[in-house]
């Protein structure tokens, strides 16, 4: 683990005060980790990018060698000619020359047709049904927040598990694990009057000390009280970083880029962050689909691009995957309106050096619908996010997600 | 066990039974005696709401939309002169919470908190009834899909669980038959085109399953209110098994979670002498000697929405809860708005790192606040008519107004340091003039609001 001792600075507006407080957790929270799972992946970090809505994987991994496709999609098919080719069979929507790039450097994998038996086509019940990773609802907590109260309770440390959202996503919801969200590092910090910014160091050391008594028995108070301390040290980490922040990659204007910039702070940091998780919306294309679309996905390129390139930039890629989910694909025929309806299956990206890169699954299957016209169901989505968890973060996956479920194999096992 | 009934005991009534109050609301209340107060509170129908009604209807909340929806009932609760009115619905408003992202009509979800209001202390069994019909709870719960032949278990399964008898008295098999009796109970007039909101109950029998059903042992051809009755009649050797249920409940809500069995039976032999009555447990509750133990008092966390009815209560803030979608949501509560049928889990689980932020940048707003409309707080009318010549005096003003006065003396040796201090942090004099009171006041009450003490009820 990075963190050692070290000081950190007391920021404020006008002047900075040096406090050598070392928070409790930088250090125990190491140790709690390298037993729990073993010291290379204590290092490693999830970046989850939901892309909420339901994006329209026909239009990103555009199956453009099939006829079918540009039949199907008369409205809003993207060229064959525009494609930016993966294989013979599927390419990229053209906007994506990011993501393209990432390709080309052997860090992309893409997997094909993922969903679950019985599909829900409400976006109510289907995002549920992935944050929980129960098709049947049962679960309460999320897959990653059930990782988290696995591997991270008792860590005490406060970022390990973090959300760049105004709210906690259900994926993180766990029993013995406090998840943090927030949308910027303005809001992550003990807030004073603006109108005395000079009173604002008083009001800081007053709340440390209203948070620093010592309890004999750890009651509400005393585990109040270290959520007050665990707040203060970890924002005062993260300002820190986040005002000498050089980024490295060209991030993409408006909140995907903000959270995504946000997530490589909090990866500089080095405060142990192992999942991060950012949800981008919009996807939900109902009609003049492109116009919406491929504005979108340029977002969304150009942001893995960037945080990839501002990674490589700190020398922190190594130890970083980022994967993306939606709670369904689209419908492969267009509606009326030049949209798409709900649909089932979708492809999703998982991108970092570990992965093994290439396209996963077959291309969709355009010829062999359900009754609502849907494509079929490939790989299951516990074998997806199962992957993820037994070759990134060193999980015993069925013990998360249940058992029966195929690893993949786009993660390099062998990968230090 | 004689209660020592205090000044202090007053007011962790009153903290517990409503969302704080101010100090002549905490005066007030010790005046009439225990049982005077605690009737005060319980039978509340005695306070006229005329005005009250009349100044939140002049505030004109957009209730086509959930943010006005929950400015609307916020609002109740921070300023409606029946406190237990207010905290009860909300009990109720966790107890079967149902959710806009699924229900979608925000009148539904109105109607259903006005229900709750309406039967808040009234029988059990009513409020269970009005519920199982209630529209939003029909489309929530999905017992709107639930006929014969096609049957749906979502809602008869939370009845039996969530909202009457708890896991382990009821089987797999009561789930089914409980299920085939509420066939038929679903909704009309369920339509996008007036935004789901001119849905109404319909008992419709061509949907219901005629068939015999065997519910908790009892064989007969029984409808939704048959099954009920037979839910809320469960017995077994230590008596009513719903008794003992809503009784834990009401009692980890008011009081303090895992009751002494002692305690939930003595709850449930109320529940079934006063015919199922929530008005006489809750008074038997704030009654009881257990609840005025000390080990009984601030050990409740805060949720968000009490948190923040209580800094605005207790600090004689006016506002319009312009804000506090946004902010509740941060905290980790969106009224109206749970993950899922179970709610929202209590106690420390609401605090993380992100979440006290959260709080403290919701109350920093509040105690910042200089405006003269929309949300106001003045700071001069915390210490109108008071001694607050030194910093100990005005700390102790402000510790009895919070009821934080239980923080250890380091803790209040650090507020009189705060009000001292200089802005470089050295050791300066508070002075009680409108510059001290904008910066020391204010600073002080966003101090106590986000300590630790002042995050317990």
């Amino acid at each position: 683990m990075p963190i050692s001792r070290r000081d950190f600075l007391l920021r404020t507006s006008g002047f900075v005060t040096v406090s050598a407080m070392v928070p409790r957790w930088a250090v125990k929270g190491a140790r709690a980790f390298e037993e729990s799972i073993g010291a290379p992946n204590a290092l490693r970090t999830l970046v989850v990018l939901e892309l909420a809505g339901g994006n329209d994987d026909l239009n990103t991994v555009v199956p453009y060698a099939d006829a079918l496709y540009a039949q199907m999609r008369s409205r809003i098919a993207i060229p064959a000619g525009a494609v930016l080719p993966l294989d013979g069979r599927l390419g990229l929507n053209p906007v994506m020359t990011g993501v393209k790039s990432l390709w080309d450097s052997n860090r992309v994998a893409v997997v094909e047709n993922v969903g679950y038996p019985n599909s829900s086509l409400s976006h109510f019940a289907a995002r549920d049904v992935w944050h929980t990773a129960d098709p049947l609802l049962a679960q309460r907590n999320g897959w990653l927040g059930r990782w988290a109260d696995r591997y991270i309770a008792g860590s005490g440390n406060p970022l390990a598990c973090t959300a760049i959202s105004q709210s906690l996503p259900r994926t993180l919801l766990a029993d013995n694990v406090g998840v943090p969200s927030f949308v910027n590092l303005a809001s992550y910090q003990y807030q004073t009057d603006g109108a005395h910014p000079g009173d604002r160091n008083n009001q800081i050391r007053t709340f440390l000390t209203q948070n620093g008594a010592e309890y004999e028995v750890l009651n509400s108070a005393g585990r109040l009280s270290q959520v007050g301390e665990d707040a203060i040290s970890s924002s005062n980490i993260l300002q820190a970083v986040g005002a000498g922040y050089v980024p490295g990659g060209a991030y993409p204007t408006g909140t995907l880029g903000a959270a995504l910039l946000l997530v490589a702070q909090i990866i500089n940091a080095n405060v142990g962050a192992r999942i991060l998780y950012v949800t981008f919306g919009g996807f939900d294309n109902h009609a003049t689909q492109n116009v919406d679309h491929d504005p979108l996905l340029t977002t969304v390129s150009q942001g893995i691009k960037a945080l990839f390139d501002d990674l490589d930039a700190h020398g922190k890629s190594h130890d970083v995957l980022l994967m993306t989910w939606s709670e369904f694909g689209r419908r492969p025929q267009d509606n009326g309106s030049s949209g798409t309806d709900h649909g089932t299956a979708g492809a999703h990206f998982v991108v970092g050096e570990a992965v093994r890169p290439g396209v996963y699954g077959a291309p969709p299957n355009l010829s062999n619908l359900d009754a609502n016209g849907n494509r079929r169901i490939e790989n299951d989505f516990r074998a997806y996010y199962g992957t993820i968890l037994q070759d990134w973060l060193g999980a015993d996956a069925p013990a998360i997600l249940g058992t029966g479920y195929p690893n993949l194999g786009f993660l390099n096992r062998g990968y230090v | 066990m004689a209660i020592n009934w205090t000044r202090e005991a007053a007011a962790h009534l009153l903290r517990r039974a409503g969302f704080g109050g101010t100090p002549a609301e905490i005066d007030d209340l010790y005046a009439r005696g225990l049982e005077g107060a605690v009737a005060r509170l319980v039978d509340y129908e005695a306070i006229d709401t005329a005005a009250y009604e009349q100044a939140l209807a002049a505030k004109t909340y957009n209730l086509a939309n959930v943010r006005g929806l929950q400015q609307w009932f916020l609002d109740r609760m921070a300023f409606s002169p029946r406190p237990l009115e207010e905290k009860m619905t909300y009990f109720w408003n966790l107890h079967w919470t149902s959710g806009v992202a699924k229900v979608r009509g925000i009148t539904l979800l109105h109607n259903q908190n006005k229900t709750e209001r309406q039967y808040a202390v009234g029988r059990f069994d009513d409020l269970v009834v009005k519920i199982s019909q209630d529209p939003a709870m029909l489309v929530w719960l999905d017992n709107a899909l639930n006929r014969a032949g096609r049957p749906n278990e979502n809602y008869g399964r939370e009845l039996m669980e969530l909202f009457c008898l708890g896991i382990g008295y009821y089987t797999e098999n009561d789930v089914r038959e409980v299920s085939r009796a509420l066939t038929g109970w679903t909704v009309q007039n369920f339509r996008q085109t007036d935004n789901y909101n001119g849905a109404t109950f319909l008992d419709n029998p061509a949907f219901h399953d005629n068939g015999v059903k065997t519910i908790l042992g009892q064989t007969g051809n029984w409808n939704g209110y048959d099954a009920i009755r037979i839910i809320l009649d469960a017995a077994d050797s230590e008596g009513s098994i719903s008794g003992r249920f809503i009784g834990t409940k009401l009692w980890s809500f008011f009081a303090y979670e895992y009751p002494p069995s002692h305690v939930v039976h003595e709850l449930s032999e109320v529940y079934v002498a006063s015919n199922r009555s929530i008005r006489e447990v809750v008074r038997a509750i704030f009654l009881h000697p257990e609840f005025h133990e000390a080990h009984t008092r601030k050990t409740w966390v805060r949720s968000p929405v009490e948190y923040a009815v209580a800094a605005v209560r207790m600090t004689e803030a006016t506002t319009d809860f312009a804000t506090a979608s946004n902010s509740l949501s941060g905290m980790g509560q969106v009224l109206f708005n749970p993950e899922d049928a179970k709610g929202w889990d209590w106690g420390t689980a609401w605090m993380n790192t992100g979440t006290l932020f959260a709080r403290s940048t919701m109350v920093n707003t509040l105690s910042t606040n200089r405006g003269t409309s929309g949300t106001r707080f003045d700071p001069n009318r915390l210490l109108a008519g008071r001694d607050a010549s030194t910093a100990e005096k005005v700390v102790d003003i402000l510790a009895e107004r919070f009821n934080v006065a239980d923080v250890s003396p380091a803790i209040r040796l650090s507020w009189v340091d705060y009000v001292n201090a200089n802005d470089d942090g050295s050791r300066g004099n508070w002075t009680n003039t409108v510059a001290g009171v904008d910066k020391k006041v204010r600073g002080l009450v966003h101090l106590m609001l986000t300590s630790p003490a002042f995050h317990l009820a």
